[in-house]
């Protein structure tokens, strides 16, 4: 695989080159709801981008806009340089995985795997060995002969894979090709994905609802709800410094509070100073609404035991849930009627230290604890 | 249910179990059987000669018929006929079929879908009779074809009583069955694998060709087996598309048994019809195997 390595999709100067531009892209399929509401974003060649959000966040239609199979209403989307929308999907350098694979049944893994350079021309010749070249990169090296249907699910994801490489396009999708997979198969596969485009360089753009497939796989995350972009940051920056509270509850595990902004830019609910940080606009007196992370929340039989901790509050235990590696606590703070805090407690001298009603402290640094201005209802 | 389930235990008691499948396969057994009765009764008859004098078939059994019906010019001609209108009858219906019910699956307007499924199934519901018919007044001298090519300038062809009568005539009867064949099959094709290999770089036409038509084989070849069986076995549309010129074997078949009489020609005649139409099944699927039928098993 020498001759393929990442050098040639590297840029030659070391020049920062954008592979996609997609500036003010927007999809209306009628109804009054735009399904992709005014995107834009870069993504530098040879980087991995995930796009992460729930069902029916428009992160799908967004990508088959890249894709070329919808052509978004407004707004450009461009490709090294070149406006996409104008080529029909045979016309373009894409390699795409999809959602269910769409491997032909009735073609061998190798037949799969040529079916794009015969399509495109390549040189008969050289298209056993390229196959087999990158039959090898995905590890089924003498799989070539088999059928789709005699290949187990994860052979069927390198597969397609190779298939949607073996062209060398200038940009690979990936449609959520792992979601069907189950949960070892689905972490093997991400390491590979992983590998396979360090290894090649190829820019990437992958589609998941999965946040932890997000953060393992990717250089770059886009967090997308209702259509628009909400964050677009690496990976440790979105998962320490969210900027909205959608983004903060959608990766990793978080509680809410919701109050008033103080002076200081902390939060007032009743007569309780919650301290935490502002993120963004937050002026005095504006609604607000915090988020803390549940492993960030340290929980100990009484308030002196919680060690340094700038906030402290005493809460009820009013469920306990184990999780194998770990305990999560659902606690209520006395005052904080009607909030829940839910806590990771990594317990060293075993599980099951807390029971339902026992009285408990709580407590986290204010750095921990983001204040973002709550959306208008 | 208990009421239910005590008169069950003495109808069908529980030991007798092991033999329900045998009992609900009886019908079917049954129906068979009385074929299989029916075709060694043809066979024996088939194996008797019509005595001109008395027209009685002979006391003796003889091969005669078989001579007659292999060494006869005129039965040759009819059975080169029969199979010749069968290919071509398969092959324009699902020359046409194809697309139609291509089109049919993957539109994207429910109305397109509708009409198209109302025109297939509204001469569905006229008997192949009236509609020979309609083909009858639509081709004729006189009628609609003609009076249209007579607009431009043309003067009127014989569009009827020909070979190619016929062959349009079964191509319009079987197109139906074609297409509700192949619509199925080309259901089960997911939309993902057709955009799969346009962004793997095919064209419209290359994907329907690597890709739409094998994976539909299945129900080609089931179309092609349907088609070419019941064309080949046509009685109606040679008889009155093709004015008694252009006879198939059933036609000749019932010149046999109804006209001259002679059961025992008859019977040979309708017997190589069932090893003709047993050929073909049997080279279709010695070709493609019965596991692209979906009746399991592979190549």
């Amino acid at each position: 695989m020498t001759d393929r390595s990442a050098a040639q999709y590297a840029p030659a100067d070391g020049a920062r080159e954008i592979a996609v531009r997609a500036s003010h892209v927007s999809m209306d399929f009628g109804g009054g709801v735009l399904a992709v509401d005014d995107a834009s974003f870069e993504l530098e060649k040879g980087r991995f981008l995930t796009i992460l959000g729930p069902s029916g966040s428009g992160k799908t239609t967004l990508l088959r806009m890249i894709a070329g199979f919808q052509k978004q209403t407004a707004g450009e989307i461009t490709i090294n340089g070149k406006a996409v929308g104008a080529a029909p999907p045979h016309r373009r350098s894409i390699g795409m995985v999809f959602q269910r694979l769409a491997l032909f049944p009735h073609m061998t893994a190798a037949e799969n795997v040529a079916f794009p350079l015969k399509m495109r021309r390549f040189d008969p010749r050289t298209i056993p060995d390229r196959v087999n070249g990158f039959l090898e990169l995905v590890k089924l090296g003498g799989y070539g002969n088999r059928r789709i249907n005699e290949l187990s699910g994860g052979q069927q994801q390198r597969v397609a894979i190779a298939r949607a490489l073996v062209f060398e396009p200038d940009l690979l999708l990936l449609d959520e090709p792992l979601a069907a997979l189950d949960v070892k198969l689905r972490e093997e596969m991400q390491l590979e994905f992983r590998r396979i485009q360090h290894e090649l360089g190829v820019t990437t753009i992958n589609v998941t609802h999965d946040q932890r497939e997000a953060l393992v796989v990717s250089d770059d995350i886009i967090v997308m709800d209702g259509g628009r972009i909400q964050q677009h940051a690496k990976p440790v920056e979105l998962y320490r410094a969210p900027t909205n509270p959608f983004v903060a509850g959608f990766l990793g595990l978080s509680s809410f509070v919701e109050g008033k902004a103080t002076a200081d830019g902390d939060l007032q609910s009743g007569d309780l100073k919650v301290l935490g940080v502002s993120a963004g606009d937050v002026t005095e007196g504006v609604p607000v609404i915090a988020a803390i992370r549940a492993e960030q929340i340290r929980l100990a039989r009484s308030a002196p035991a919680l060690g340094a901790c700038e906030m402290q509050l005493d809460a009820t235990v009013i469920d306990t849930i184990f999780e194998g590696e770990r305990q999560m606590y659902i606690v209520e703070a006395a005052s904080l009627p009607g909030t829940t805090f839910r806590v990771y407690h990594h317990d060293p001298e075993g599980f099951g230290l807390f029971d339902i009603g026992d009285p408990v402290a709580i407590g986290w640094n204010r750095r921990d604890l983001k204040i973002f201005r709550h959306a208008a209802e | 249910m208990d009421a239910l389930n005590r008169t069950l235990d003495i109808v069908w008691p529980a030991r007798m179990m092991p033999y329900t499948g045998w009992a609900l396969l009886m019908p079917a057994l049954l129906l068979v059987g009385l074929l299989v009765l029916g075709l060694f009764q043809m066979a024996d008859s088939s194996l008797h000669t019509l005595d001109r004098s008395t027209f009685l078939p002979s006391e003796n059994y003889t091969l005669e018929n078989y001579r007659t019906v292999v060494e006869n010019a005129t039965y040759g001609k009819i059975i080169w006929r029969s199979v010749l209108g069968a290919v071509l009858t398969v092959f324009f219906t699902l020359l046409l079929a194809l697309p139609y019910s291509y089109i049919m699956v993957r539109t994207s307007s429910s109305a397109v879908r509708k009409v198209l499924l109302v025109t297939l199934f509204l001469p569905f519901f006229i008997g192949q009779v009236v509609r020979a018919y309609g083909l009858l007044i639509i081709l004729g001298t006189t009628g609609v074809a003609n009076n249209a090519l007579g607009l431009v300038g043309v003067e009127p062809i014989r569009l009827l009583f020909n070979f190619p009568a016929v062959v349009f005539g079964l191509v319009q009867y079987m197109l139906p069955f074609a297409v509700l064949m192949l619509a199925p099959a080309l259901t089960a094709i997911p939309r993902e694998t057709e955009t799969a290999a346009a962004s793997l770089g095919a064209n419209w036409l290359q994907s329907f060709r690597h890709v739409v038509i094998p994976m539909a084989k299945p129900g080609l070849i089931g179309a092609g087996l349907v088609v070419g069986t019941l064309a080949l076995t046509d009685f109606a549309m040679p008889a009155m598309l093709g004015g008694g010129s252009q006879d198939f074997i059933a036609n000749a078949i019932y010149d046999q048994f109804f006209r001259t009489a002679d059961q025992g020609l008859g019977a040979a005649l309708a017997l190589m019809l069932v090893v003709l139409g047993s050929v073909f099944v049997a080279i279709v699927i010695s070709i493609f195997g019965a596991g692209t039928l979906g009746m399991g098993g592979k190549k």
